[in-house]
């Protein structure tokens, strides 16, 4: 018997990819087990405390009011712990142990591991750390300080509870049981399993480091001063067991010379791949380095710069050129250590090829990745393939599909990447698993209309308390220790029941246990309460939990005011309780006087326009509208040439040697045959208005112009070959592009078997033009390369490079390239090729040898240039059509490098292949899924809400002044002439609230004061006791 | 008696990194005297000057605001125009004859849970020497 489809999704890894699957699969309505075998979600960007290029310290970024974005989890509020997306399980400590059933009904066996506490009851006082008797070392921190066996990761860390790690002391010791005041640490705790249906599973396990003692002439383990990368990132961080002071670990002395190592693990007999991050990392943490201590010297030894991303090359320049970053092409392949001092010493060449010493006094590690630990057996369990190199197999059209049906993979899992990647894998699996669900896409779906989320339909009617007088409740969390310990709170309950509108006063032992939670609740409609202070801890924590609790007896939860008595307050004034309560009851009384101020907030509900706009019609936007047409959503598809296929009709041959024309017939057939897609080629967009989930916009075809409404927008206008004349290129017709190659290695390979010598040309850009690697020709080269061996034995092959940028798995093909005798030359800035027709009408190209030091002179019969590729034209215009950014590079410019890379700042439009950056294919199809799958999210929402807390215009008091316009940072005020301003004068402010994103700028600086933030108005403030604390408080 | 005056500090802080760091000096126990009182705000960009002045009038003995760094800030620019604000601000204080050092504008990441704590120490020693505010009274006529 075949039982109904489950619609659950298991997302099996919690770091970053796991959690945006995970967020984006609940927002599209489905039900999804997160399950992560250590005791905190969070992998191994929460031991980071930087990123490249951006060095921000992506604690907010990406987040929104809406729920997501950023996913590290101690920040999130996709993540906080009161406010985790109702249709998203979090199962920490757990392991999967089974898998039986196939795509769309599998049943899975998970084991959960004891903690020893419950989270629920978990308040984070840390009694049982200070009195537990066991240290152990912090993996946290890399082993590099230790930690108890009861014990936090870190500070910020979800679930936001302590765990025990129990050794045999425990046994006996005990303390930390009979010292936890809330009961939460239970000792006796077993191992559950538990089984759950689920329709599919996305993997993403992330990777391992690997390992330097592997190479014991490095040093590592052996002399105290050679740290690997990830103790570096440790050290350099703020919540690094040195606070973010760098220190040589034999003597604590602050380095002034620093090594960094690349390809550790990388690139080697035993890893014959590129971990793809480590140049980027090191230049982070060089100019980290730097930043911090200007003086210090921070030189890395590489074989090529692998920047190959939007805005890493400019960074990489940065380095250079700001920083002083000092970069020597040399592996290492030994470090000595001077045993006096413990400096270390490097032998390397320098400028002019001469081998010179170095003195360093710490040397990094860059290490590699590897697949991640347990990989082999859970690849068993699951019945899935891997790759010859340990991480999952993939398919090159199919690149977030695992060879079992089902079975998706995200993240570095299936090969090493940065962060923005591993998010856009974990977007394009949550995608691609929508398409598999769509019957039960948007089944759980709802709106936000509050700062919190509920499910649908379980709260009851909201009070109507407009015009009443306040009558406050006051709650005064005793929190014991935490709070009762240092703070009187008897003293300040007493003080809070003189404050104007207070009606009720109640200290409670935690507010935020389930006893705390049903007092408050109890009170609330026992003593007809219309406004709720609740002094307990962070607002950043807590709100949204005594929010929800007040909606859930019909306050609005802007009535709600959280006085931080905790983090502000006691902890932080632990060895001054006189200070402390003072403290705390100036807290209380500004809490009440803005409670006594608050008024409820709404949110206007819309229903989206239910269909998408997919503007270019290569592989990346023929993927997108599949996807969102295959999870049941009608989508309008928009190409300018008068067929399908973009760039794609134009590649013959990949080096992985599947063929794409296949692929695009393929794609072209199911687009043009899917009853949800409408196509309009030889069609342009012109206009586009609105806001999500109500987008107007007009197309321009050969038949007029037609309005399309729609919901969503997605941008995969693509990129293009540089044919600019460079090199002779177009004066020639022995210089070629790769393009062009590939058209002759395809279509006349007989031109190819004549020839004697064939030179290559990488980087190649237009004069003037911006730098930046264009990340996919050196791969090409490869390819073309091979095949011209292939063709032809006898032909002398010759590549003139700067970098070869074959990053992940790709480094083989250049293996090969090398094998099969194809020659590799290095040129730079200064010694440029120069290519020329000689007297007897050859072509010449001539190059600087590094090594040997001399010219060498090429008569190649075909020149083939790897030019840049640049955004399609029209890209410019498009921006403008669409009120979004663009890049340095020219491409389009997503709201945040890292954490969002297929979003534009403005909501509901999304990026995703060529328009992005360059891209190989199986990129653009994960790029587009991404791009599908947060589409899918909206076109899901039952219902959007707009407004809330965002800026309002009195357009009474407006004069139209245009500061507004000038100071949002999104541009989103405008002055409308229809509008009437202050003295019935035409022309004022108008704020759309659908797009204002409540930062509240314009309100500052608004001259006439028309402006307010709702929830945080001039009034709501000013009318504050901000000043006149002192009186009374300490009697 | 100069021992026994305790300053009022007012504290503007953005929700994302500045209120986030005084919270992350508190779940590490960094102590700093308690004498500033925080009020939370979307972002350090809406903090009008009026905020400023009012609780400087009323009685209070200085003013703190507090930020993302630059290039940090949630809403990319506020504290850009925060700190605008804050100048022209100081200079007008100068003008009228007050202490424009009772205005101080900071940034604190999420992660700077000790710059914070050490920004309040740092700011709470420097009032002490000052005394308490004047403006009050001489406003108050
Ligand atoms: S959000 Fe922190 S300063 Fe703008």
């Amino acid at each position: 018997m075949r039982r109904e489809p489950v619609g659950a999704v298991l997302v099996l890894g919690g770091g970053v990819s796991g959690m945006r699957a995970a967020v984006d699969l609940a927002e599209a309505g489905l039900r999804v087990y997160l399950v992560e075998n250590r005791p905190w979600l969070g992998g191994r960007v929460a031991q980071l405390g930087y990123m490249f290029p951006t060095h921000d310290c992506v604690l907010c970024r990406g987040t929104s009011d809406h729920g997501y974005g950023c996913t590290r989890p101690s920040i999130s509020p996709a993540f906080m712990d009161h406010n985790v997306h109702p249709n998203i399980e979090i199962l920490t400590n757990t392991d999967l142990i089974n898998l039986a059933g196939y795509a769309g009904d599998f049943t899975v066996t998970l084991r959960h591991r004891p903690t020893y506490v419950n989270a629920q009851r978990c308040i984070n006082c840390g009694l049982c750390e200070g009195v537990c008797p066991v240290p152990l070392p912090s993996p946290f921190q890399v082993g590099m300080s230790a930690r108890k066996a009861v014990y936090k990761m870190a500070p910020r860390a979800l679930p936001d509870t302590y765990v025990v790690d129990k050794v045999p002391r425990c046994e006996t010791c005990r303390r930390c049981e009979t010292v936890c005041p809330t009961g939460a640490i239970n000792l006796e705790e077993e191992e559950i399993e538990r089984d759950l249906q689920v329709s599919a599973i996305i993997l993403s396990l992330g990777y391992a480091l690997s390992d330097p003692t592997e190479y014991e002439e490095l040093g590592f383990g052996r002399f105290p001063n050679v740290i690997h990368s990830m103790q570096y990132e440790r050290l350099a961080s703020r919540s690094g067991p040195t606070e973010g002071v760098v220190m040589r670990p034999s003597d604590g002395k602050l380095p002034e010379r620093i090594a960094w190592l690349q390809c550790v693990g990388s690139r080697d007999e035993k890893h014959p791949y590129c971990s793809s991050i480590c140049c980027m990392y090191a230049t982070k943490e060089a100019m980290l380095a730097k930043e911090r201590t200007g003086n210090v010297h921070c030189q890395i030894f590489m074989m090529d710069e692998r920047a190959f991303n939007k805005e890493f090359n400019a960074y990489y320049q940065q380095a250079q050129e700001e920083f002083g970053v000092e970069y020597t092409r040399c592996r290492i392949s030994m470090v000595l250590e001077d045993p006096e001092t413990h400096d270390l010493i490097l032998r390397y060449p320098d400028e002019e090829g001469n081998f010179v010493e170095g003195r360093f006094d710490m040397v990094v590690l860059s290490v590699g990745a590897l697949p991640p630990d347990g990989s082999r057996d859970l690849a068993r369990l699951l019945g899935i393939e891997l790759n010859p190199y340990g991480f999952c197999q993939t398919d090159k059209f199919a690149p977030l599909e695992t060879s079992r049906p089902g079975i998706y993979v995200c993240g570095t899992f299936s090969s090493p990447k940065e962060i923005a990647e591993t998010i856009l894998d974990a977007a394009g699996a949550a995608g691609d698993v929508m398409r598999l669900l769509s019957d039960q896409v948007g089944e759980r779906a709802f709106g936000r209309e509050y700062p919190f989320l509920a499910e649908p339909g379980t709260l009851p009617p909201e009070r109507d308390v407009d015009g009443e007088e306040p009558r406050i409740g006051v709650f005064v969390c005793r929190c014991y220790p935490s709070i009762a310990g240092i703070v009187d709170t008897d003293a300040v309950a007493e003080f809070a029941a003189g404050l104007p509108g207070v009606v009720h006063v109640e200290t409670t032992d935690y507010a935020c246990l389930e006893e705390g939670q049903a007092l408050i609740k109890q009170t609330i409609e026992a003593q007809n309460l219309n406004r709720l202070v609740v002094a307990a801890c962070s607002h950043r924590t807590h709100e949204s939990l005594f929010q929800r609790i007040a909606r859930e007896v019909g306050l609005n939860p802007y009535l709600v005011e959280v006085a931080n008595i905790r983090e502000h307050c006691a902890w932080s004034h632990m060895d001054d309780p006189r200070g402390a309560t003072r403290t705390a009851k100036e807290l209380v009384r500004l809490s009440v006087a803005r409670a006594g101020l608050a008024e409820p907030v709404h949110r206007q509900a819309i229903e989206p326009t239910r269909g998408a706009l997919v503007i270019g019609g290569g592989v990346s936007g023929m993927t997108a509208a599949l996807n969102i047409a295959d999870a049941g959503y009608d989508v309008m598809l928009v190409e300018r040439q008068p067929g399908l296929g973009g760039n794609l009709q134009h590649i013959y041959y990949v080096v992985e040697g599947d063929n794409p024309q296949r692929l695009l017939r393929d794609l072209v057939n199911r687009v043009l045959g899917h009853q949800r897609i409408d196509v309009l080629t030889s069609s342009e967009v012109v206009s586009h208005e609105g806001s999500v989930g109500a987008f107007r916009s007009t197309v321009r075809t050969p038949g007029g112009e037609i309005p399309i409404e729609h919901g969503v927008t997605i941008v995969a206008t693509g990129g293009q070959e540089c044919r600019d004349e460079v090199y002779l290129l177009g004066q020639d017709e022995r210089v070629v592009t790769s393009l062009d190659l590939e058209d002759i290695i395809t279509h006349r390979p007989q031109q190819i078997e004549n020839l004697k010598e064939v030179v290559f040309i990488q980087c190649v850009r237009p004069p003037g033009g911006v730098k930046y690697c264009s990340r996919t020709c050196c791969t090409n080269t490869m390819k073309n390369a091979a095949r011209i061996k292939l063709l032809n034995p006898n032909c002398r092959v010759v590549v003139l490079y700067k970098d070869i940028i074959t990053y992940g798995f790709r480094e083989q093909y250049y293996t090969e390239a090398r094998q099969r005798g194809v020659l590799f030359v290095r040129y730079d800035e200064e010694h440029m090729p120069q290519v020329r027709v000689d007297d007897e009408g050859e072509l010449e190209v001539v190059a600087w040898e590094p090594s040997l030091k001399q010219e060498i002179v090429m008569h190649p019969g075909l020149l083939a240039l790897s030019m840049a590729i640049q955004p399609s034209e029209g890209t410019e215009r498009l921006a403008h059509i669409l009120d979004v950014p663009l890049s340095s590079e020219g491409f389009f410019l997503e709201s945040h490098l890292k954490m969002r890379p297929m979003d534009f700042a403005r909501e509901g439009i999304f990026l995703c292949g060529m328009a992005h950056y360059p891209r190989f294919i199986e990129e653009c199809i994960t790029n587009a899924q991404a791009a599908a799958g947060r589409a899918i999210t909206i076109l899901a929402t039952p219902k959007m809400y707009i407004g809330g807390v965002v800026s309002v215009v009195d357009q009474s008091k407006c004069v139209g002044c245009l500061t507004c316009v000038r100071t949002c940072p999104f541009d989103i005020p405008e002055v409308r002439y229809e509008d009437v301003g202050v003295g019935e004068i035409k022309g004022a402010a108008w704020i759309d609230p659908a797009l204002c994103t409540g930062c509240g700028t314009c309100t500052g600086e608004c001259p006439a004061k028309a402006i307010q933030l709702t929830a945080y108005r001039d009034d709501q403030i000013l009318r504050l006791p901000l000043g006149a604390w002192g009186e009374r408080v300490l009697s | 008696m100069a021992d026994s005056f305790e300053p009022k500090i007012v504290a503007f802080l953005c929700n994302w990194c500045a209120y986030t760091g005084a919270d992350l000096a508190g779940t590490s126990r960094i102590q700093y005297p308690p004498n500033v009182r925080i009020i939370r705000l979307m972002c350090s960009g809406s903090v009008d000057s009026t905020y400023v002045l009012k609780p400087l009038l009323d009685g209070a003995d200085g003013v703190l605001i507090g930020g993302c760094h630059p290039g940090d800030c949630h809403y990319q620019s506020g504290n850009y125009k925060a700190r605008r604000r804050v100048v022209a601000l100081k200079e007008i204080l100068k003008s009228a004859g007050y202490d424009e050092d009772r205005v101080w504008l900071r940034w604190i990441s999420a992660s700077e849970g000790q710059l914070f704590a050490q920004t309040v120490t740092e700011m709470t020693n420097a009032i002490k020497e000052k005394g308490p505010n004047p403006m009050r009274q001489k406003w108050a006529v």
